[in-house]
């Protein structure tokens, strides 16, 4: 019987998607998220991760981490430290060498779910350098010759702003799957499973302003899944009267972050 | 297996290779598409494609190739033709669908309906629209477009209501396509090239000079002398001119990310904005509203940015042939006794290096859009698409 994902309880995902992580399950191969910021991808990691009853790794991509970072460390600082001091087992490298999120993941004793979030903000030429681990699922530690090799797969989730395109060779080993702006249904249903007792009429009027803020098109930052829910729950504490939400736009900072797209919101009231 | 799919995607742009297609081949044998058509769609959608612009190129190389299987229909161009109103669906919108559900409303069966449509399909020859039968626009049949009936087929057009059965030929993710429109991305690769690295600038030395240092410590005996030098620095200045509002106003979210691109690619030495309405006048605007008392004094402009800026202006060129060349031809704002042409000559006499980027311009050459026509003798000018916003910077950056 193969493993599946399914939705979670804190977690919606469409039909495709669900295809798709399963896709990239069965085939053994990196699944690469990508879509517009605030919808859902890097809960998604956690969402598979839960259900799968699996432990989830992160590596969080900065504009300065190198590939190195994820496979191991070597402190040479430290022992250079420790040489000065004379320190026991100065001359056992392997006690200076610190396994990086990828490493880690290869070592463990079970299959991990291991996100990569955020892999365009690093250096362009970033996942090419990561092609042979990712492929291979190995890499080798030069200073103490010993190739690490993973005991079990990891499942490898990709995240990616698309702020940098990513190389060929590296998507073609990828199952790519783009995270659609999710429809009035499916966003209904994603904000139930976070207030399970919300009022309809709350959420029907919070639905209304919210894709109506989202068609004006002079709004240069299109408000997301995230802050939808994040406005959903100002909106239940501060026990604001549903009716008049459109006229009144309580709390719309929460929605709208930018002092310009505040000005036009309230230009079109 | 599927061997016309495969040539298919190649034909319709798709740049599949064959390992991957094998990884398809390998999912096929695992069952993962269940038999199902959909469910293949999917599975082969994220193995083979690698970009949510080539969807669009997927979506019309799946169409050639299953089509048949999808539905035995087929929708012609002629009818999407016929079926092309949208004005009148927003006009319809408010006033007609509420009588015309209360008109007739029954329990629309999906078989039945799509059984008539094909009929009908085979059969119609003509355009209609308002009527009780065909498939046409403001009609009641359960098929066609900006008709009131909820929960049929519609047949192109916007999506007014949302519960129609199925969408034919909706084209999804058309939008996505990278040879349609540039994104913030493209923006930044392509002013990317405007780099010329120089160290002979008066900026202070804050760098740490490895070599150096490494050279005069060895020359001083052992004993540290450290070397600084200057950061390597893009030298490149740039003078953006943007035309807002009017003809300008379909444009604006593509300005806008043009703007941000500029500013984000923090790289430059300087860079400067300004506005302008339809040509350049006495005046350049601040900001995109272009108002009157906020602006710059083009002579200031001139007198203060050097000539060693690079110059994109942006603009669709499109202006009656009195505002660029009588002498009051500026009809919001004041000329200072040059004609808009004049104020363009002296533009391109103060800048080395000048572009102009049209959103709109004609593929070929247009003398109809007189306007368009002259100012092209004065500066290049090349559409703001990637292709030729990646040849502007290479004008610029050409060496005197």
């Amino acid at each position: 019987m193969r493993e599946e994902f399914r939705s979670t309880g804190e977690y919606v995902a469409s039909e495709a998607l669900m295809g798709s992580v399963n896709v990239a399950i069965a085939l053994q191969k990196p699944l690469l998220i990508k879509g517009e910021p605030g919808t859902g991808k890097t809960m998604l990691a956690e969402a598979v991760a839960k259900s799968l009853g699996k432990k989830l790794l992160i590596w969080n991509i900065k504009s300065t981490t190198k590939a190195q970072d994820g496979l191991y460390m070597y402190d040479t600082i430290q022992r250079l430290y420790d040489g000065q001091f004379g320190e026991e087992g100065v001359d056992d490298i392997a006690r200076y060498i610190k396994l990086g999120k990828l490493g880690e993941a290869f070592e463990s004793e079970e299959q991990v779910v291991l996100l990569i979030d955020e892999i365009d903000k690093a250096d362009l030429e970033f996942p090419n350098d990561l092609l042979w681990e990712l492929d291979q699922m190995e890499f080798y530690i030069h200073e103490t010759k010993r190739t690490v090799k993973a005991k079990h797969r990891p499942i490898v989730i990709i995240t990616s702003n698309a702020e940098k395109e990513l190389p060929d060779a590296f998507l073609r080993r990828c199952i790519f799957h783009y995270i659609e702006f999710p429809d009035a249904a499916l966003m209904e249903e994603i904000v139930k499973v976070h207030f399970p007792d919300i009022e309809e009429n709350l959420l029907k009027n919070a639905m209304e302003v919210f894709y109506w803020i989202r068609g004006i098109r002079d709004v240069r930052k299109k408000p997301s899944t995230s802050e939808l829910i994040d406005w959903v729950n100002a909106l239940q504490m501060g026990g604001i009267p549903t009716d008049t939400l459109k006229e009144k736009l309580p709390f719309l900072g929460v929605i709208v972050k930018k002092d310009e797209d505040l000005e036009t919101v309230k230009h079109y009231v | 297996m599927f061997q016309n799919f495969f040539n298919a995607l190649k034909n319709r742009g798709v740049n599949v290779s064959l390992s991957e297609w094998l990884t398809l081949q390998q999912a096929l044998d695992e069952g993962l598409c269940e038999s199902s058509l959909t469910r293949f769609y999917h599975v082969a959608r994220s193995i083979l494609v690698h970009s949510e612009a080539d969807f669009d190129k997927y979506d019309l190389a799946f169409e050639d190739c299953f089509k048949s299987l999808k539905m035995e229909t087929e929708v012609s161009a002629q009818m999407l033709r016929w079926l092309d109103k949208p004005d009148e669906n927003a006009m319809l919108h408010e006033k007609d669908k509420e009588y015309l559900n209360s008109v007739e409303s029954f329990e629309i069966d999906k078989d039945d309906v799509e059984k008539q449509f094909k009929q009908r399909l085979k059969d119609q020859d003509s355009e209609h629209n308002g009527g009780a039968y065909w498939i046409g626009t403001m009609g009641k049949t359960s098929f066609g477009n900006t008709g009131g009936n909820i929960g049929g087929i519609r047949v192109g057009g916007a999506t007014g209501y949302q519960s129609a059965f199925q969408v034919i030929g909706a084209r999804r993710y058309r939008d996505f396509r990278d040879d349609r429109v540039l994104t913030g991305r493209q923006f930044m690769t392509a002013l990317r090239r405007l780099r010329q690295f120089s160290t002979k600038l008066d900026i202070p030395k804050t760098e740490l000079d490895i070599n150096s240092t490494v050279d005069r410590t060895c020359n001083n005996g052992g004993c540290l002398e450290i070397v600084m030098d200057r950061p390597r620095k893009n030298s490149v200045k740039l003078l953006l001119l943007m035309d807002s509002g009017g003809t300008m106003i379909p444009y604006c979210q593509l300005l806008n990310e043009l703007f941000q691109s500029v500013h984000k690619s923090n790289h430059y030495r300087e860079v400067k904005t300004y506005y302008f309405h339809n040509c350049i006048y006495s005046h350049v605007y601040n900001t995109p509203a272009c108002e009157n008392g906020d602006w710059t004094e083009t002579e200031w402009m001139f007198r203060n940015l050097d000539k060693d800026f690079k110059v994109i202006i942006v603009g669709d060129a499109a202006m009656a042939p009195e505002e660029l060349y009588a002498r009051d031809g500026n009809y919001r704002g004041p000329n200072g006794g040059y004609s808009g042409q004049e104020w363009l000559l002296r533009l391109r006499r103060k800048y080395r290096r000048v572009v102009w980027m049209n959103p709109k311009m004609s593929p070929t050459p247009a003398p109809w859009r007189e306007a368009e026509t002259a100012i092209k003798e004065i500066f290049p000018m090349l559409p703001l698409t990637v292709a030729g916003l990646n040849a502007g910077m290479e004008i610029l950056m050409q060496r005197q």
